[in-house]
């Protein structure tokens, strides 16, 4: 039986793209032995790599990990769950440090669905850059990151879309024990369409998430990405940050949502979401959510839609700077906002890098 | 969410619920009885025949109507809101009931003494009573009072007909102006707006209508007091304000029910049309029947409220205090088509025991450099559920729009929720948007500190809940202002402790 | 003559504040513009400057012979002039050192020069930051974020230093400053000047001019200036005050 895909008029999917669902939901992707190009795809970091093409692991057996199964039901996740027939396990023990490693998927014509399971033990950590790609063709890459942080652990995680075509859809869903840290840090960038969820279930007094996002959508792209925060417990807390930059005709979109249970005192949540636009045939949408159900709370946010600071440019200008290099670094400044949760280093001077190749490539006259 | 299953369980235990309704602290829970005539229990072609021929329309109002309903038929009640809303069957209710005394009373003397202990009990200002009553040098304020559904008496008519104001039934605004009425209604809110505005369309019993001329500053406050009397009549109130170029007009509409033991449907339709250079402010307090402490009965107040400012610089402010209704489901909105038109949100939403309440705005940005500014303060208390939902759309043209939100929720204990839905749609690149929310609890330390100065804990919390809507309530009426701070402290009773 | 304004008029959302100014400044040069508030002093350094909202309705404002008047923000600060601003404002995000930086390069490449290397910036920056008592970790911090109002004073004449404009426009750079702060930036003031340099002091107070000496000094009162003498005019200014010119 054909599965019902979730349509706009679903309060959750209001602004989501998911014509290439549709079209491709019983078209798996072909089966095809070449292997692409992808030397440009990842970053420039050590650490283990994985490609997977249209789902299937190259050079490697990969069978696809059994799916956390008491994670909150999820349309997209449940079919990735049903379909991957391969997919990566990173299973660290308890104390260990794995350093950083990527998983690239590439997408290929049809559907392809895949399953990341991340289990860190206590105190274990992890830095898993997982990037999305295609050859050049529609498709559709459905995959899903199934993690569980025992206590202490720490997970930093990157869901990286560079995808040109078709619709890529990822939703990370993370199960938090005490004391542990989550940083994910969404970065889109293709020209397509795109669907990033982050869930997180904050169920041990002590964690601590950093969901962020960049979404630079230029071109006819549809970035739309979802967060829920749920804190389960008393004393947890969690920072979003999200800035969105849309030309052309594309469209970027964050629904920002922090829940609070009842009895989960003493949460600590911000949210901040800010989008520019630059052009009025763009559009841009924010939603930030809350919805609490517990009274000794800090809950907050912020979120601002408009142009550069005009006070700014002229600063800068009085310094020397012309316009258009001003906005690009002022453009720049407002994105890399959104980079201050990663821990610095390599990994987030090669994020800078790349949003800052892509301002320079996009924003127009702003770079 | 447990809240909802309970409520149906006290809906479905009559015995219990007597047993509470006896203890209920309802201040203005009262029935008086006034002979009613009603329309035929149930919805049909026949009900809304029945009312457009009781109220003498004209065949294309009729017309309208008939149209609405057989829309409404096809339509389905909206989902969307956080709100659990136990199925309403709509053939069990009365859609028209009319005092009988006759309408479009002179003067106050002329009114069934039974309505007048009404007022009286509700506590209608003592300085408009005295308004109604005649009372050499009383301050002036136009009470279009609408008891149940018809409109029962219009004051100061004549000296507002001086100025050109129209301030009238919108019956009799049908018959003596149909020109205005038919070019006008539903031109904010089309009939097919969404679920309840069909069916007010459809059914609508009585309402007003205010039309002020091109520059006049409306020399008086314009006030209707609406109330649900009738046992199992829905309330449909209809509400047309036109103010022409470069006009002023203030409104305020004021509500209480009495109690009654089973749910009431209240689904008011009001329009707004601000044209060049003018401006309404529309300030409601509402505080109908919210249920008893266990959540049985109250009214479901399900409203559409639109306003268009047309023309350039014109400006619509809308101020709510919204204490009553079990449920509450209403977005007073504002469609800034003129260029430099301005639009206002200020909301109190306080709700308690086992009301809910998904209230907010909707700004949509069409001309160019209009501003719009939003500030929510919603009050949560007991198991009640407080919801605010608001979009703020900047169209492609709206170059150099504006707009400030501020979303501040308040909860009292631990067992209510506070959720804040804020959407955001933006097309035009130089549009400037700006939304804050905080969520907080009343800090100990200034509970402390109001009571060691001697005030007893509720009034304490009253005292710094007033505190923390004063932005919103500093924008009412003067005499809106003070029964509107009375009402969140009784409206809060019983939260605390 | 290195500035050169002529009955210069300029409004503000459709106000005349500048009612047909005259002024002449020549390199090595200290002027002081005084006059109350709301004479039109931070309009003359906006209109200098080039500050949208500032429109010219008459007159001219040469420098160095050419019309900067028709010259974006940028080109007048790459010709030399400088701004110090009354209120700089805050970038979030863009550090103090990456700002000079590209500022640097952005008039270096405006006038035809190469890129300053990294190691030379570096060293230049330490020592004009020690001059004027800057944090080194400060400069990494985004641009004057979470400055006090001294320091966002202070990080304007370390911007002076490290530019080398030729003609420095400094608006109430003395407001705010305690005493040690104000011998700081003076010191600053002092140290730019120079015979091929210019500055134009904009200030409601004498007390600047205790540091920095002036060699002209000019009344502004609304939107003209109406005396103008040697430094013993700060003075008298600062003993007499405005009322005199009111008339």
């Amino acid at each position: 039986m054909r599965p019902e895909l979730p349509t706009r008029r679903d309060e959750a999917w209001r602004w989501a793209d998911l014509r290439h669902a549709e079209a491709f939901l019983e078209t798996p992707a072909p089966a095809n032995d070449a292997l692409p190009e992808t030397d440009h795809l990842w970053l420039d970091l050590a650490g283990p790599r994985q490609l997977f093409v249209a789902g299937q692991p190259v050079g490697a057996a990969a069978q696809a990990p059994t799916p956390d199964r008491t994670l909150p039901r999820h349309p997209l996740a449940d079919l990735a769950a049903a379909r991957a027939t391969a997919g990566a396990t990173l299973e660290i023990p308890a104390g260990a440090d794995a350093g950083l490693v990527q998983l690239l998927h590439v997408g290929r014509g049809g559907a392809a669905h895949g399953i990341t399971r991340v289990i860190l033990g206590a105190g274990a950590r992890l830095t898993l850059v997982e990037s999305f790609a295609d050859e050049g063709q529609d498709h559709w890459l459905n995959h899903r990151l199934d993690a569980e942080l025992g206590p202490g652990a720490e997970l930093v995680r990157v869901s990286r879309t560079l995808s040109g075509h078709g619709l890529v859809s990822d939703r990370a869903a993370v199960r938090m024990r005490e004391a542990s840290r989550f940083v994910h840090l969404t970065l889109g960038l293709g020209a397509a369409s795109l669907r990033a969820e982050v869930e997180v279930l904050l169920e041990g007094a002590g964690a601590h998430a950093e969901v962020d996002g960049i979404l630079l959508a230029d071109g006819a792209a549809v970035l739309d990405a979802l967060t829920r925060l749920d804190h389960r417990v008393p004393d947890t807390s969690s920072r979003q940050r999200w800035r969105l930059v849309a030309g052309g005709t594309a469209q970027a979109s964050i629904a920002g949502g922090v829940a609070v249970a009842r009895h989960a005192q003493k949460t600590d949540a911000e949210q901040s979401l800010k989008a520019l636009l630059l052009r009025r045939t763009a559009a841009v949408n924010l939603k930030p959510e809350l919805e609490i159900f517990a009274d000794d709370v800090a809950c907050a946010h912020g979120c601002t839609v408009g142009e550069l600071d005009r006070a700014a440019l002229f600063y800068l200008g009085t310094r020397g700077v012309p316009p258009a290099e001003a906005e690009a670094l002022l453009t720049l400044a407002f994105v890399a906002d959104a980079l201050a949760g990663l821990p610095e280093g390599a990994l987030q001077d090669a994020l800078d890098a790349e949003a800052r190749a892509w301002l320079a490539r996009h924003a127009g006259g702003r770079a | 969410m447990s809240l909802p299953e309970t409520l149906r369980e006290e809906v479905r235990n009559p015995e219990a619920a007597a047993a509470v309704e006896a203890l209920s602290t309802y201040r203005w829970g009262f029935t008086s009885d006034v002979e009613q005539e009603f329309a035929p229990k149930g919805l049909s072609e026949e009900t809304v025949r029945f009312i457009s021929a009781k109220k003498g329309e004209p065949e294309w109002m009729l017309e309208w109507r008939l149209r609405a309903f057989r829309l409404w038929q096809q339509m389905e009640p909206p989902q969307w809101a956080k709100l659990s809303i136990p199925p309403i069957d709509y053939q069990d209710a009365y859609y028209y009931a009319a005092p009988k005394t006759k309408p479009a009373l002179k003067s106050l003397d002329e009114l069934d003494p039974e309505i007048r202990r009404t007022y009286e009990k509700l506590g209608i200002p003592l300085e408009e009573q005295k308004v109604l009553a005649g009372v050499e040098g009383a301050r002036r304020v136009a009470v279009d009072a609408v008891f149940d559904s018809v409109s029962v008496a219009t004051t100061f008519r004549e000296e507002l007909k001086k100025v050109g104001v129209i301030f009238l039934s919108i019956s009799e605004a049908i018959r003596e102006h149909p020109e205005l009425v038919r070019r006008h209604l539903g031109s904010v809110v089309p009939v097919r707006d969404n679920y309840f505005a069909c069916l007010n369309s459809a059914v609508f019993s009585d309402g007003t209508f205010v039309l002020v001329p091109k520059g006049v500053r409306c020399p008086m406050e314009l006030s209707t007091y609406f109330r649900i009397n009738a046992e199992n009549t829905g309330q449909f109130e209809r509400t047309l304000i036109v103010a022409e170029e470069g006009s002023y007009v203030s409104y305020l509409e004021g509500c209480t029910a009495p109690m009654r033991d089973e749910n009431q449907l209240h689904a008011a339709v009001v329009e707004l049309i601000a044209e060049t250079d003018a401006e309404i402010k529309y300030s409601t307090v509402q505080n109908w029947y919210p249920g008893d402490r266990e959540g049985k009965g109250g009214i479901y107040n399900f409203v559409t409220k639109r306003a268009l400012c047309r023309g350039a610089r014109s400006k619509v402010s809308w101020t709510q205090v919204e204490t009553g209704s079990a449920i509450t489901w209403k977005y007073p909105s504002c469609v800034l088509m003129g260029e430099e038109s301005v639009g206002e949100f200020y909301s109190v939403a306080v709700t308690n025991n086992f009301q809910q309440a998904d209230t907010g705005t909707k700004m949509i940005h069409l001309g160019a450099r209009t501003r719009s500014r939003i500030i929510s303060k919603g009050i949560s208390a007991g198991r009640s559920n407080n919801s605010y939902r608001g979009l703020v759309r900047i169209g492609p043209s709206a170059t150099g729009a504006r707009n400030f939100t501020q979303c501040d929720s308040l909860l009292l204990g631990d067992r209510c929720g506070a959720h804040t839905i804020p959407y955001i749609e933006v097309r035009n690149p130089s549009a400037q948007v700006e939304h804050e929310a905080t969520t907080s609890k009343i800090s100990e330390d200034q509970k402390f500190y109001a009571m060691s100065r001697g005030l007893p804990e509720e009034e304490a919390v009253a005292l710094i809940v007033n505190g923390f809507c004063r932005e919103v309530l500093q924008t009412l009426p003067m005499e809106f202002a003070v029964e509107a701070q009375k009402l969140l402290g009784i409206s809060l009773e019983g939260s605390v402790g | 003559m290195m500035l050169e304004i002529r009955n210069l008029h300029a409004s503000v959302d459709g106000r005349e504040i500048l009612k047909g100014l005259d002024l002449s400044v020549r390199a090595g040069e200290v002027h002081a513009i005084m006059g109350p508030n709301g004479a039109g002093k931070s309009t003359l350094a906006y209109v200098l400057a080039g500050r949208e909202g500032y429109e010219v309705t008459a007159g001219s404002v040469t420098f160095d012979g050419t019309d900067l008047l028709s010259m974006a923000p940028h080109e007048r600060a790459a010709a030399g002039l400088f701004l110090g601003h009354q209120y700089p404002v805050e970038i979030p995000g863009v550090s103090n050192l990456l700002f000079l930086r590209t500022a640097i390069n952005a008039q270096r490449k405006e006038r035809g020069e190469p890129e300053i290397s990294g190691a030379d910036f570096m060293k230049r920056v330490r020592t004009e930051a020690a001059a004027l008592g800057l944090d080194m970790e400060m400069l990494k911090r985004g641009v004057n974020v979470g400055f006090s109002g001294g320091e966002k004073k202070r990080n304007e004449a370390f911007q002076l230093a490290m530019l080398e404009p030729r003609l420095a426009i400094l608006d109430e750079s003395d407001s705010g400053l305690d005493i040690d702060a104000l011998k700081v930036v003076a010191g600053g003031i002092n140290r730019f000047m120079g015979p091929e340099r210019a500055v134009l002091l904009i200030t409601h107070y004498q007390r600047l001019l205790d540091h920095v000496r002036p060699t002209h000094v000019h009344v502004l009162m609304d939107g003209r200036i109406v005396e103008s003498g040697g430094p013993e005019l700060a003075l008298r200014l600062e003993s007499e005050g405005y009322e005199r010119h009111a008339a």
